[in-house]
């Protein structure tokens, strides 16, 4: 039985069966119309829906809530964060999770590759953001952390690993550092609605911590939403493909 | 829809996804409200709150100072418009201005304030006919002089000046 038989195309062979991630069985009518559905559905899914969510991580990234009065703060990522963002691009492309030649070819409509090169740029935007994110924002446990992204993602350029391995390595980092900065350095962090003189007296280490760390003073939803985001940005590379061609 | 118009039309939401970003980080909004009054500003539709303007020159022309500052802060939160600048930078000169000695921090402020209206307006000049100092070049001068300490500070007859 025919399952697309509801289906009504008033010309067939309009249909594009050629695009990227369209079915690979092809025979008969019918089938080409199933093929052309689904291949539409991969097309919003990869040039609608994956963009948005890399969007989203970008805007979200550098989004803080002022521990005062819960004000916005967005904060532009700092240079390093373009640098890492550009080897954990490399990273991407050395680990098999993206392929140059399934993204751009000379094979693809110029729209088709224009169209992909703008999904990467997204991509790399959110890079940017989660290590933004990430990262804190000023004095040593900036420059420490910072550190330790640059040991992990130089010394990974230099390794033989699969995409697997390298979503769980980069998984582990990330997770680690989100740790450290929402939960470890947050927990140091002073609260910002009391006067000096009050909070020297209630919280001295904390106080102390934050001065000597030069910790910023957020609201804790804060960390909900970096924890949104840094999800978000997982999912976006869960649901990337290495090639858009078939 | 045809592959090439699902390209098209990602392709058209990613640039404005992205153009939205890039305008969040360079406005710096602090709340959601304040991203509408940036977003007028940007595609140029950004006008004072006329009655929060009127309340502020009342209590200006009252002497309440601080009241009026208030209100023309609140009527122009962007700081993007001349004239109310130039009423905020003259509520630091009156408030400031004493028959004996002036109060420096005020006149410093209302020299930030008249500073501003010089960057949105050089050629602005006040219809009020109640001040007597009508240009931003005028108020700023007279700012200036008061912030500094000469001899001509210790001349009795300063006493009998008057605020302009």
């Amino acid at each position: 039985m025919n399952e697309n038989k509801d289906l009504t195309i008033d010309d067939p062979d309009d249909l594009d069966i050629r695009g990227p991630l369209a079915g690979d069985v092809i025979r008969g009518a019918s089938n080409r119309v199933a093929v052309s559905v689904s291949s539409a559905k991969a097309n919003y899914f990869l040039y609608l829906l994956i963009p948005a969510i890399f969007l989203t991580v970008t805007l979200l990234g550098g989004l803080r809530l002022a521990g005062a009065d819960s004000g916005f703060i967005f904060l532009p990522p700092p240079l390093i964060c373009l640098v890492f963002s550009i080897l954990l691009f490399i990273l991407f492309f050395r680990g098999g999770l993206l392929s140059v030649s399934g993204w751009f070819s000379e094979e693809l409509p110029t729209l088709t590759n224009v169209a992909n090169a703008s999904i990467l740029l997204t991509v790399l935007a959110a890079c940017a953001q989660i290590f933004n994110s990430l990262l804190p924002e000023g004095g040593v446990p900036f420059w420490i952390v910072s550190f330790c992204f640059f040991w992990t993602l130089w010394n990974d350029l230099f390794l033989d690993f699969d995409a697997k391995r390298f979503l769980r390595s980069t998984g582990g980092l990330l997770g680690l550092a989100f740790v450290v900065k929402y939960l470890f350095l947050q927990y140091f962090t002073a609260p910002s609605s009391q006067n000096w003189l009050t909070a020297i007296f209630e919280n001295p280490g904390k106080e102390a911590f934050t001065w000597l760390l030069d910790l910023p003073r957020y609201s804790p939803a804060t960390g909900y939403i970096q924890f949104f985001t840094l999800l978000l940005f997982f999912g976006g590379l869960f649901l990337l493909p290495r090639s858009t061609k078939k | 829809m045809k592959e090439k118009y699902i390209h098209i039309l990602g392709l058209a939401l990613t640039v404005i996804y992205f153009a939205f970003i890039v305008f969040l980080y360079w406005a710096e909004p602090r709340s959601l409200a304040e991203i509408s009054t940036k977003s007028k500003v940007v595609i140029g539709t950004y006008q004072i709150d006329q009655q929060k303007f009127d309340e502020g020159l009342r209590a200006f022309r009252a002497d309440n100072f601080i009241a009026a500052r208030d209100s023309f802060d609140r009527a122009d939160p962007e700081r993007r418009d001349a004239k109310t600048q130039f009423y905020v930078a003259y509520t630091y000169y009156r408030q400031g201005w004493g028959r004996v000695y002036n109060d420096g921090e005020l006149f410093s402020k209302g020299i930030e304030a008249v500073d501003r209206t010089i960057a949105l307006n050089r050629d602005f000049k006040s219809d009020d006919s109640d001040l007597k100092l009508q240009t931003p070049a005028e108020l700023r001068h007279e700012l200036e002089e008061g912030t500094k300490t000469t001899g001509e500070d210790f001349n009795p007859l300063k006493l009998i000046r008057e605020r302009k």
